[in-house]
């Protein structure tokens, strides 16, 4: 116990309630500003939202009649509807789902719990980066020359592979990095008890991270469902109806972009509606999910 | 007195005694995490059905010690240990052990309480059907017995299936004990186990700890010395990754040998 001198804390003069003096001045100054400039960005973000959504419902509501719904495609004038393109979407983001997703949660696995800091999964992650913030129709081009080229034609089941290929490294990333906010608590926890390490990373680790691995599926689902320029290579659209995946297949996205840019007042209408149908669809299913997710924990 | 713990002695004379014989010895253990060598030369019995309390300034290798005895360390490169630790007739720092056998067998409850991300029951059955098929019968008496044996079950048995979480500090982690004892192991380690935890919760598990002997061999890191005097049968005394001196708590507490446990236990260091 070696005794130092005690601070002259006491030489100071006494505080008080009242900040006086410029100092205290400029730090309310630069506070109100800092906030108030965090308000205002806020509310700019929130008004742009309101308004895209505000006018998606004006225009495309309209045009949301059981026509739209359950007719396909026809030529301007004829009252054609969305109804190949909505199947189309569904099918084809569904398909792409299924193959991005186990294979994103692998890839995210792998990276978080085996790799980690080893060659392989430093390329792994560099990679699967470089996909993240590839433009998309770079790997619809990709999917045109691996799959479409050498068939001898475009197909609903290429322009799944595409959206897959968009919807993996999002998922890749995601799992990755929630898997690595479990603290090592847990898993040595588990490992104490003797649990195998599998068993810990899937029943332990993915449990605790799965609110935001499941964030991390709807954040590629989400991107996925508006995907146009990788379907244009893939499955190309098609003016009939049809739910075969070996064969050219409509999507909502693909519908937009051949109404919006058309001259036909009642294209352009159908155009207007099936973006408010994904938007609507994407905002569903990241509602239905969090509540079900909510009360599941 | 120079009474040397039984355990010391029983070695030598008389190997298969029943009341004082050794669940788990220790023989000139070293430990590296990479080229710091944290522990040095370690000779430690652990008498069955007791409590051996290890107690040293921080940093003096008790926690890694106990990590060896579960082989905890494995899961991380860079960490050996070399000598021998023998339990149950073998050497479990040799490589053909079953590493998940043998954390079934010498269980660990750690500082932090750590439920799991499920319900109470759960938690507990997570580990048990690690090891065993128990019927639906059979898995829920299991759990009530673990549950009153940490002397929780008052508390939480009208919500099993209520998130862990949930639960304070210190239910959490009698859970995390019942959950340990729950794969009936032979030994249990301690590592601070109530350090996180406030007066009242630590008194429950100190009487926990007097109870849970009649079964399992208990070894229990503690900075808390009246804890260790309390709840030992025998106390281990660390330093600078050495093994100072082993004794009853009685004789360490009121007579140590050795200048610096003495040191120690006044509060001259540490
Ligand atoms: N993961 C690690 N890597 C490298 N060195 C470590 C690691 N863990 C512990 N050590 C070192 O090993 C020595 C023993 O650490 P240990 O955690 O066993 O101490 P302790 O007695 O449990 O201390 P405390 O009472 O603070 O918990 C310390 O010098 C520590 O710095
Ligand atoms: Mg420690």
């Amino acid at each position: 116990m070696t005794s130092t001198p005690p601070i002259a804390l006491s030489d100071a003069p006494p505080r008080g309630w009242q900040t006086t003096g410029l100092l205290a001045a400029r730090r309310r100054l630069r506070d109100r500003l800092a906030t108030g400039l965090s308000w205002a960005a806020t509310a700019l973000v929130l008004v742009i939202l309101a308004s895209i959504l505000l006018s998606l419902l004006l225009k495309g509501l309209p045009g949301l009649t059981p026509g739209a719904l359950f007719r396909s495609s026809a030529p301007p004038g004829a009252h054609g509807g969305l109804a190949n393109a909505i199947v189309g979407s569904l099918e084809q983001t569904g398909l792409a789902l299924l193959i991005g997703t186990p294979l994103g949660l692998l890839g995210g696995i792998f990276l978080a719990e085996y790799g980690q800091e080893s060659r392989f999964s430093t390329l792994v992650r560099f990679v699967s980066d470089m996909l993240l913030s590839a433009p998309s129709i770079l790997i619809g081009l990709f999917v045109y020359l691996v799959i479409v080229a050498p068939q001898g034609h475009f197909s609903g089941f290429a322009g799944a592979i595409a959206l897959a290929i968009l919807a993996m490294p999002i998922i890749v990333r995601t799992t990755e990095d929630m898997l690595r906010l479990v603290p090592v608590s847990m898993r040595e926890a588990g490992m104490a008890l003797g649990a195998p390490r599998w068993r810990v990373i899937v029943f332990l680790c993915l449990r605790a991270a799965r609110g935001g691995v499941l964030t991390g599926i709807l954040l590629a689902l989400a991107r996925v469902a508006g995907e146009t320029a990788p379907l244009l290579f893939t499955s190309l659209g098609n003016m009939t109806w049809s739910l075969n995946l070996n064969a050219p297949m409509a999507s909502l996205p693909v519908a937009i972009y051949q109404y919006a840019g058309s001259a036909y007042d009642d294209w352009v209408q159908l155009a207007w509606t099936a973006a408010l149908l994904i938007t609507a669809g994407v905002l569903l299913i990241n509602i239905l999910v969090r509540f079900g997710f909510r009360r599941g924990t | 007195m120079n009474q040397l713990p039984s355990s010391m002695s029983v070695l030598h004379d008389a190997p298969s005694t029943v009341s004082t014989d050794i669940a788990l010895s220790v023989r000139a253990l070293d430990f590296w995490y990479g080229e710091h060598r944290a522990l040095k030369a370690i000779d430690l019995d652990f008498p069955r059905r007791q409590v051996t309390g290890m107690i040293g300034p921080s940093g003096c290798g008790k926690s890694t010690l106990l990590r060896v005895l579960n082989r905890m360390y494995d899961l991380y490169p860079g960490q050996r240990a070399t000598g021998e630790v023998v339990f149950d007739g073998r050497n479990i720092l040799s490589p053909g052990v079953d590493l998940n056998v043998l954390r079934s067998r010498v269980g660990m409850v750690f500082q932090k309480p750590t439920p799991f991300p499920m319900s109470i029951y759960e938690n507990i059955a997570f580990g048990v059907r690690l090891h065993e098929r128990l019927s639906r019968a059979d898995m829920d008496a299991r759990i009530e017995d673990v549950l009153k044996r940490v002397a929780l079950w008052t508390e939480v048995k009208d919500r099993l299936r209520a998130p862990a979480a949930a639960l304070s500090g210190g239910q959490q982690q009698r859970l995390c004990i019942a959950r340990t004892i729950a794969t009936r192991p032979e030994v249990v380690l301690l590592d601070e186990p109530t350090s996180a935890l406030d007066p009242v919760s630590t008194a429950r598990i100190e009487e926990l700890l007097d109870e849970l002997k009649q079964d399992f061999t208990i070894a229990i890191v503690t900075h808390n010395l009246q804890q260790a005097a309390r709840c030992a049968d025998q106390v281990a005394f660390f330093y600078l990754g050495e093994l100072v001196e082993v004794d009853s708590a009685g004789q360490m507490f009121t007579a140590p040998r050795q200048r610096r446990t003495q040191d120690y236990i006044t509060g001259r260091f540490g």
